[in-house]
């Protein structure tokens, strides 16, 4: 993976089929991950539709003010991942560094939520096991959370060697783990009003 | 670029509470669904295009996430 440093220019991207940005292994990954989330959640309508009773009571047992900042959490995390993106081309590894943390904050703070949340679930017996809306729920959300968890550990893993001021490292790496990282903000757009705001 | 970005966070800020507050106020209404989704496959597409950078990308990129997107707020428009 770091056998060849590829050096990306902001000015003159390259704008190759090949070459999106992180490269085409992780784009084949993100196009069969949110394909596979698109699925569950063509599920969620579908299922909305033949027990909308059930999708109404369900959403309203969810804590929209906790999705709603877990949704600014993700966001936020990303805009601090586009930053250490930017730094890193501009040469300043060390500064790029301390956005890589923040975004990792930001997905520490989103686990936290989470954690809060399924824990008011399981106490109100909103299981997995309940009706169509409720697995749904755990299985999508849960899912989800999962994703985070690796992309947090791809970017421990990207950004540790950077902690140094003089460090290198392939620009394309960082961009592949900034573009996993905003996939679970992309899916995350989508799951969110699906679940918590529609019924 | 640095302009770009925090402006674009800004808007997805406003626009994720813009959202809150309309399935708060607004409970019901095949146009609230209409809404949200939209606003929603905005924010999709101002994080792939502003920072994930898709913008710089060869076009297929662009119209595949667009294609995704599109889709996704069309075929909610039948739930529930």
């Amino acid at each position: 993976m770091n056998s060849t440093p590829i050096q990306l220019s902001e000015e003159n991207p390259d704008r190759s089929l090949a070459y999106p940005p992180g490269g085409l292994l992780i784009w084949i990954i993100i196009f069969l991950e949110l394909i596979t989330f698109g699925l569950g959640i063509l599920a969620l309508f579908y299922y909305g539709r033949q027990e909308p009773e059930a999708f109404r009571e369900g959403t309203a047992r969810l804590n929209r003010s906790m999705g709603t900042l877990n949704t600014i959490i993700l966001l936020s995390s990303g805009y601090l991942m586009a930053k250490a993106v930017h730094y890193l081309k501009a040469g300043q590894s060390k500064k790029s560094f301390q956005w890589l943390l923040g975004t990792l904050g930001g997905g520490v703070l989103f686990t936290l939520i989470k954690g809060l949340e399924y824990k008011e679930k399981l106490a109100h017996e909103f299981s997995l096991g309940g009706n169509m809306f409720e697995t749904l729920y755990w299985l999508m959300t849960g899912f989800h959370l999962i994703h985070v968890w690796v992309g947090m550990v791809i970017l421990f893993v990207v950004a540790y060697p950077l902690r140094k001021s003089k460090a290198k490292i392939n620009e394309l790496d960082l961009e592949a783990g900034g573009a996993f990282w905003h996939m679970c903000d992309l899916i995350w757009l989508i799951l969110f009003p699906a679940l918590y705001l529609l019924y | 670029m640095n302009f770009t970005l925090e402006r674009t966070w800004g808007v997805l800020v406003l626009l994720t509470i813009g959202t809150a507050l309309i399935a708060h106020f607004f409970p019901e209404g095949t146009g609230v669904v209409v809404g949200i989704m939209t606003l929603a496959g905005i924010k999709f597409l101002l994080v792939a295009f502003q920072f994930i950078e898709i913008k710089k990308a060869h076009g297929f990129w662009k119209a595949s996430l667009i294609f995704y997107v599109v889709l996704m707020v069309l075929l909610s428009f039948t739930a529930g």
